[in-house]
């Protein structure tokens, strides 16, 4: 039988943990961004060794799982003295930012391949107009090619930020209290798996659904050029010449 | 080759060479244009003309050559594989904001609307300030009959009409002289006529103009000099009434016979 009381509560408990998920996402989103752009910038810059490291970086990240790089980070590290006697120990020693850096060091990996095919599908004549016009390389980057890039990378982000979403879920296998962590804690003492676990994935259904929403949203108004022509074909010229 | 103006030389490009792999495509081109002459540059496809158009504002870098603009050169040093390369990134940048390029595909920013592209040169790389740099535009806009059009996006225009578009974008930048890369070759038979009606007014407003065209009624009734290139070497040059007269070139009576034929067909 339903029971709706449990549910309530249960409900209640996995929403209180919504935030953890959330920061544990938004963060690893954010670092593993900031990490990605310099991996990007490595990889499609003019010097091969940099280059070569970028794409070691990309392999091992992308063809490696996310919990056993979780794993590496939080138990494998704590093996050695250095590490536990150095300020990296003041984070490394928390479930929390062990997390966040597992996921942010993985998803750098596969935003660093998203941007580097945005990069790759910009049209060689719009970077030529602005070389012909005497745009510096920063001045072209700037106006020209990370905005096209961006916004073609933008359908593929949205798959790697639901994908991010979804992995925080690990984060509860070294003990964060995430609504994955608090889903077991729950069913640990109530052995009632099925309800905990589906009210859980209910919960992280909604939030991808938001995430998708939100970067559509981005999508769309960045592509006003992509849009039907505006109605009427022309706009009255509000200041004649 | 003999001047044909007295006007001072604005562009003087000097034994131009340029090789893709083995494939020597430039063998040594020189051109001279003095301010206000418009010079049609001919050939057949592969003769080279697009890639000698290009080496002039370095979008393909010779491997031997000189250029100046306005007497000022254009510094080059011999690079690590023996071809050239520019000697001063800031000075590339600087003369290419007095040589605006019209090109065959338009290559207007699809993510800026029409206005936007045209302020995009004169403000972030000539540093002009904004109320000027639109004032500007919109008068440029004007011109080129697409004034109504600025808040639009490229997208959403005809061929003919980014292509006016690309030409007033070049304009913004008050360039001594314009490049164009065959502006009409990728539009359709009707839209030709409303570009060349504009790149004329170019002309006969005195605008230093090379253009690189397979429109004859152009090379032969606007442009005030015309040079042939065949095979990546020029085969005649001179004022249009010279060059397009019977026996001056061989070849060019076969190319502008075979321009004919696919004009009947």
């Amino acid at each position: 039988m339903i029971d709706l009381g449990f549910l309530t509560d249960t409900m209640g408990r996995l929403l209180a943990a919504v935030p953890t998920t959330l920061s544990l996402f938004i963060l690893s989103l954010l670092c593993g961004g900031v990490l990605s752009l310099g991996i990007v910038a490595m990889r499609v810059g003019p010097y091969p060794a940099l280059s070569w490291l970028a794409r070691g970086y990309i392999l091992v990240f992308r063809g490696s799982p996310l919990l056993i790089q979780l794993f590496l980070i939080y138990y494998g590290l704590a093996q050695f003295d250095v590490v536990r006697e150095s300020h990296l120990w003041l984070v490394l020693r928390s479930p929390y930012a062990c997390a966040v850096l597992a996921l942010a060091l993985c998803t750098a990996g596969y935003t660093a391949e998203i941007l580097r095919a945005g990069l790759m599908a910009v049209p060689r004549g719009q970077i030529e107009a602005g070389l012909a016009m005497g745009m510096s390389r920063w001045t072209l980057l700037r106006c020209v090619i990370a905005p096209v890039a961006l916004r073609q990378s933008l359908p593929a982000y949205s798959t790697e930020a639901v994908l991010m979403l979804k992995s925080t879920a690990l984060a509860s296998l070294v003990t964060v209290w995430d609504v994955t962590g608090v889903a077991q804690q729950i069913i640990q003492r109530s052995y009632r798996t099925l309800e905990v676990f589906i009210c859980a994935a209910s919960i992280y259904l909604v939030l991808s659904f938001l995430v998708v929403r939100a970067v559509a949203l981005l999508e769309h108004r960045l592509s006003p050029h992509l849009r039907e022509r505006p109605a009427g074909g022309t706009r009255p010229a509000s200041k004649p010449l | 080759m003999l001047p044909t103006s007295a006007a001072p030389v604005t562009l003087a490009v000097a034994g131009i060479h340029k090789s893709f792999g083995d494939h020597h495509v430039l063998k040594g081109i020189t051109l001279n244009a003095s301010r206000g002459d418009v010079i049609s540059i001919l050939g057949a496809s592969g003769s080279g003309k697009s890639t000698f158009l290009r080496c002039i504002n370095l979008l393909e870098r010779p491997d031997q050559g000189e250029i100046s603009l306005d007497g000022e050169k254009l510094q080059m040093r011999a690079g690590k594989d023996g071809r050239l390369e520019p000697a001063n990134r800031a000075q590339v940048e600087r003369l290419r904001t007095q040589m605006a390029m019209v090109f065959q595909s338009f290559n207007l920013w699809t993510h800026m609307t029409v206005l936007q592209n045209l302020l995009e040169g004169p403000m972030r790389v000539l540093k002009r300030p904004r109320a000027e740099c639109v004032e500007e535009a919109e008068q440029l806009l004007q011109r080129v009959g697409l004034y109504d059009r600025r808040d639009h996006y490229p997208t959403h225009l005809s061929g003919g009409q980014q292509q006016r578009v690309a030409i007033a974008r070049a304009l913004a930048m008050r360039p001594k002289v314009m490049l164009f890369d065959e502006p009409t070759s990728a539009l359709d038979p009707e839209l030709v006529g409303e570009v060349l009606k504009v790149m004329r007014s170019l002309a006969e407003e005195g605008r230093t103009m090379l253009v690189v065209t397979h429109e004859m009624g152009f090379a032969r009734n606007v442009s005030n000099r015309v040079m042939f290139m065949h095979r990546g070497v020029v085969d005649i040059e001179g004022p249009p009434q010279d060059v397009f007269a019977a026996g001056a070139s061989e070849r060019f009576r076969q190319f502008i016979s075979s321009h004919e034929e696919r004009a009947s067909a």
